[in-house]
């Protein structure tokens, strides 16, 4: 019996390191949340490597008066929302100031209630679900465009575009792709479309056969491909390329990643997909890319709205002077400039608008295709 | 020396030669066309060092060459063995209360997070004792009843507003449902069989969790759970009680730590009870058992639906901790997880399975550079506990003795 | 052919041999079969290595999903490299041949290696300790995999067999016709294999009594050691097969294959070849036609089910069991 509680004093001094939490010189921290393993994880890598070179730009231009230097704390969410919140509470251990992520809508909502409470600022660079800004959380800012913007703008571009008339859509019933999915289904109900089936399949799936032949019978018009990522996303395309599925593909946002026709290879031609529009010929966007991609490699979707969100969070707490989330608040609804992938100005509710344009896949590049205003891109 | 350990030295080779053939084409072949050996040996020669220096250790231990340090060490645990029986027990258990309780204060919020998670495992690992330590039977989809009993703490507070207390007792019971579910048409198969079914429910319970939209929001999971609400007694303009929100992480660390000595306390009655010996005749031979009288079938149902009680009460804690509940928290990996600390510690033993989960929870904590390899060090212990010591770092007691050991 | 509004050159191109009616129930059924039964054969190559194994030592091997991962892996890292060099495309059918070789070889040796460090000393144990140590080694090997391939897809080479047969609406890829008859040139072998020579009578005597073959001096502890080779043979085959239908392999892909598989195996009856091939094709019919009439979402339940529902009402499977029962 002694010998049992002597053991177990002894397995408790393991726990003493904890007792040491030492506190560091004067940093300033600033966290990041993306899927860094995963099949998510290339987007996420980017979102962390944005967020790195936005504060190295930062440090380069003079840094962050009053702290010695910026430190940068990238968590994994895995794109799982269990593992989102305890990044989000490993984020507020570590004391930072802000946090740039998460990357999937279901990741990012449950970590944003987890980090209001804490009064932290959230920037989300990829997550377009409504309910991410439409909750009220005060501190919770979205650099990218909306779901409530790029489903209509989808359903105009079936409509208009492809003359579409029939629809199967596919979603993997996660926040992001559900929720858009409905969004078009509801948009093109309303321009007239007949939505023939919206079909379900489990995130990680790999077998997607017999959904395909179930598009395959219904042979409708267009296949929307709601799904959470490029690889899924390729290994339907693949699927449905060899099944002789013909519907024309179309897909949304998560699918803008060059890998996407590395897998999917000749099945990824010709599909379209909807994707905020960035001008890639400002000088802001130029400047960005000859810093990124000799350190980091290509840009894909979601480093330009990573290097954003930081940059405008690093310049609202330097305008504020303070790590106050009130007043850097009040710094960051200030904010009106052009930054690499869009102009940042906030919105009351924490969005800073969106412009959805369908690109199509040529060759191993995506090619801005189709503007809601104007239609054809020539 | 070396004459002695001739087999074991050519094992080794052997194995290491064989290691060298196995991460070649892995780390190897180059999509590129050209093949490389640098990495491999790189990656080779830090296993084959690592592997040695064990080696080396394990021949010197039991060639006794490391008197000239064993010794010391032997005689000063002694010494502390020795001054430790000089104070009563009771001094000793209260020293580990006071210290347990007053850890919050002293960790600070990091040191509490872990503390709560390790507390979470202890619960886990003592209710999976009771099915596969006293009962003898492999359950590989018990992460599933803790999910059941999240996810009943999430419905009922998100859909009708139950308090956590009202809850709890809710979880216990619709995880034991849940267990006597699985456990009914399971019961009666082999060992082996027995194993692959509860993975199979278990997989079952997450898919199920994964898919019913209406019930569950699926991969979503849910939000917006209200934590544990208690009423404390307040004493300004009399007696009055206020309730608050156990929102804080220290405040918190109260609860877990309740819990965790309720399952601790619970399970040691059962293992010295009548409950638990019939589950030791059953886990050591079930023919016997049943000639013997003892109602497997009815007992084996009691220690799955126990163990699943207390996992449901570990559920409603960790819903009320996390606000929110996914089906990713509950897949076989965490199982296997659970499994694993439980193997480690000593099937059976409740200060092994106590010192288990610590190795495994809290070690990785500290060794934050290698979170890569973490999976893999759990593989390889599993692997390497039941090939050394199948009984665990600290074993189980057994309840009396055996008629061999009282003649020896 | 009528043109429909976008049947513009640089919006869509259709192939030529469109008709656009819908696909009629006959042909729904027909395509979900021919799903199912590439699906099923994959299942049933996983499932022999299940069903030998245990049929000659008493163990789930849970690590043989890793063995399927590992074949994959293997197939991917081989292809890779003869594209690299440049033989691809000159001779793709001797490369991918060399591939499957490398593969299965690879697996072999992995797979008697594992024999030999994690169960061959835990044989006088209980089944619990060997379980363990199949369920250790399982997470040892897919996390090994994972630490040396990467956490991304490994991309299989997709230029291989791109062309199908189109019946009316019904289709059928080349990479369906190969998966298919390889599969079967491969069970045919087995059989020939197990049935037909010396060493495989060898192998179903240790199967049926271990001390008696052992009497007569039929060596257990390489009769094992094959029968651990040749299922983990057939996995690596079954894990390139799959990497080149769904595109990519994944250092956690073995996982949820292996379970189905051993249901598959136990379907038939533990221990039994043909049983385990049978049970393959069933547990892959089910679950395409699940999904393809009863729900997509829940198309892991049915081989679940399946699983559950045959160990309860007839725990000998479909062909009955074979193994060594003098075993106490």
């Amino acid at each position: 019996m002694r010998r049992r509680v002597l053991s177990i004093m002894i397995m408790g001094l393991i726990l003493v390191p904890f007792l040491f939490s030492a506190v560091a010189a004067k940093t300033l921290k600033i966290g990041s949340m993306s899927p860094l393993t995963g099949p998510y994880a290339s987007d996420g890598t980017d979102i962390k490597n944005g967020t790195r070179a936005a504060i190295e730009v930062f440090e380069e231009a003079g840094g962050m008066p009053g702290y010695d230097k910026i430190e940068f704390f990238p968590q994994d969410t895995a794109c799982d929302p269990r593992q989102a919140v305890s990044s989000a509470n490993k984020l507020i251990n570590l004391e930072v100031v802000g946090v740039i992520g998460a990357y999937c809508s279901s990741s990012t909502i449950p970590s944003s209630e987890t980090l209001a409470e804490e009064d932290i600022i959230m920037i989300t660079p990829a997550s377009t679900n409504e309910k991410v800004t439409d909750r009220g959380l005060p501190y919770m800012f979205r650099m990218c465009g909306r779901d409530d913007d790029q489903a209509p703008a989808a359903a105009k571009f079936l409509k208009e575009s492809l003359g579409a008339k029939t629809i199967f859509i596919v979603d993997d019933k996660t926040t992001y792709s559900q929720g858009l999915a409905d969004g078009v289904k509801k948009a093109s109900i309303a321009l007239g479309m007949e939505v023939v089936a919206h079909e379900h399949v489990n995130q990680g799936d790999k077998d997607f056969s017999a959904i395909l032949t179930m598009a395959k019978r219904a042979n409708a018009d267009v296949f929307y491909m709601s799904l959470q990522g490029y690889s899924p996303a390729a290994m339907m395309t693949l699927q449905a390329k060899r099944l002789g599925m013909d519907s024309q593909i179309v897909t949304q946002d998560a699918v803008f990643q060059p890998k996407y026709m590395d897998v999917a290879k000749e099945a990824s031609q010709g599909v379209f997909l909807t994707y905020g529009f960035t001008d890639q010929t400002t000088p802001q966007y130029k400047a960005f890319e000859a810093r990124y991609v000799p350190k980091y490699g290509k840009i894909a979707a979601y480093a330009t709205y990573a290097y954003d969100s930081a940059t405008a969070l690093l310049y609202a707490i330097k305008a504020a002077g303070s790590t106050d989330p009130k007043m850097i608040k009040a710094e960051l609804m200030k904010l009106d400039f052009q930054g690499v992938a869009k102009h940042i100005k906030f919105r009351a509710n924490g969005d800073s608008g969106s412009s959805y344009i369908a690109y199509k896949v040529v060759g191993d590049k995506f090619v801005p295709y189709w503007e809601p205003v104007n239609g054809l891109i020539k | 020396m070396i004459q002695e350990f001739k087999k074991v030295w050519k094992q080794y080779t052997i194995g290491m030669v064989w290691l060298l053939g196995l991460l070649w084409p892995m780390l190897g072949i180059h999509a590129d066309g050209t093949l490389t050996f640098q990495k491999t040996l790189t990656v080779w020669g830090y296993i084959l060092a690592g592997t040695f220096v064990c080696f080396m250790i394990y021949i010197m231990k039991s060639g006794s060459s490391f008197k000239f340090i064993a010794d010391p060490i032997s005689r000063a645990a002694n010494g502390v063995k020795s001054a430790s029986t000089a104070l009563p027990t009771w001094v000793w258990i209260t020293v580990v209360m006071v210290l347990v309780l007053i850890y919050p204060q002293l960790a600070g919020r990091y040191g509490t997070d872990v503390a709560i998670t390790v507390l979470f495992y202890i619960c886990l690992g003592l209710g999976l004792n009771v099915v596969v330590g006293l009962a003898g039977m492999l359950d590989l989809g018990y992460i599933a009843f803790y999910g059941v009993g999240a996810y009943t703490y999430a419905i009922l507070n998100t859909t009708y507003g139950l308090a956590f207390w009202v809850c709890l007792p809710v979880s216990a019971l619709t995880a034991c449902i849940a267990g006597c579910i699985v456990g009914y048409p399971t019961l009666r198969m082999r060992g082996d069989y027995l194993a692959i079914v509860t993975l199979g429910f278990g997989e079952i319970i997450r898919i199920i969790l994964n898919n019913w939209m209406t019930l569950t929001n699926g991969p979503n999971g849910i939000l917006g759970i209200k934590p544990i609400g208690i009423f404390l007694p307040m004493f300004e303009n009399g007696f009055t009680f206020e309730h608050i929100w156990v929102k804080k992480l220290q405040f918190f660390y109260y609860f877990a730590l309740g819990l965790a000595i309720v399952t601790a306390i619970g399970v040691h009655r059962l293992n010295f009870s009548r409950v638990g010996r019939a589950w030791e005749s059953i886990r050591e031979d079930e023919t016997a058992a049943e000639l013997m009288g003892v109602n497997t079938f009815i007992y084996k149902l009691l220690a799955y639906a126990m163990g699943a009680v207390f996992a449901g009460m570990a559920g409603a804690f960790f819903a009320a901790r996390m606000k929110f509940v996914s089906p990713e928290s509950f897949t076989f990996l965490e199982s296997a997880m659970v499994l694993c600390m439980v193997v480690l510690g000593g099937m059976g033993s409740i200060p092994g399975i106590i010192l288990g989960v610590i190795a495994l929870v809290a070690l990785p904590e500290i060794f934050r550079e290698l979170e890569s390899y973490r999976m893999l060090v759990f593989g390889a212990t599993m692997i390497i506990m039941m090939l050394f010591r199948p009984s665990g770092l600290i074993p189980a007691k057994r309840v009396g003795t055996r008629s061999e050991e009282k003649e020896g | 052919m009528r043109l429909l509004p976008w049947h513009k050159p640089h919006l869509l191109v259709r192939p030529n041999n469109l008709k656009l009616r819908k696909l009629n129930t006959m042909e729904y059924f027909i395509q979900q079969l021919i799903n199912g039964l590439t699906l099923g054969g994959m299942y049933a190559l996983i499932a022999l290595g299940y069903t030998m194994v245990y049929g000659v030592i008493q163990l789930i091997n849970f690590a043989h999903g890793e063995f399927f991962a590992a074949g994959g892996y293997v197939g991917a890292i081989a292809l890779a490299y003869f594209a690299g060099i440049g033989y691809m495309d000159s001779h793709p059918i001797i490369c991918l041949t060399a591939s499957f070789m490398i593969a299965m070889a690879y697996c072999a040796y992995l797979a008697v290696g594992v024999e030999k460090i994690a169960y061959k000393p835990l044989r006088k144990n209980s089944r619990l300790a060997a379980l363990l140590s199949a369920l250790g080694m399982s997470i040892f090997l897919s996390n090994g995999m994972m630490l040396t391939q990467g956490v991304y897809d490994k991309v299989y080479p997709g230029e291989l067999f791109q062309g199908r047969f189109d019946f009316g609406m019904v289709t059928i890829s080349y990479l369906q016709i190969m998966i298919v008859s390889l599969t079967a040139c491969l069970l045919v072998g087995l059989n020939l294999l197990v049935f037909k020579t010396k060493i495989g009578m060898a192998m179903r005597a240790t199967a049926q009594d271990k001390t008696m073959s052992a009497l007569v001096a039929i060596g257990s502890n390489k009769i094992i050691s094959l029968t651990f080779a040749i299922g983990a043979g057939l996995a690596a085959a079954a894990g390139i097969m799959y990497g080149l239908y769904y595109g990519s392999v994944k250092y956690d892909m073995g996982f949820v294959p292996g379970i189905k598989a051993f249901a598959a195996a136990v379907l038939g009856g533990i221990g039994n070849i043909t049983g385990a091939m049978i049970g393959g094709l069933i547990i892959g019919m089910v679950e395409i036609f699940g999904a393809g009439y009863i729900s997509s979402e829940y198309k892991d339940v049915f081989a679940f089910i399946i699983l559950i529902g045959v160990l309860y009402f007839k725990p000998n499977g479909i062909m009955g069991e074979n193994i060594d029962d003098t075993r106490v």
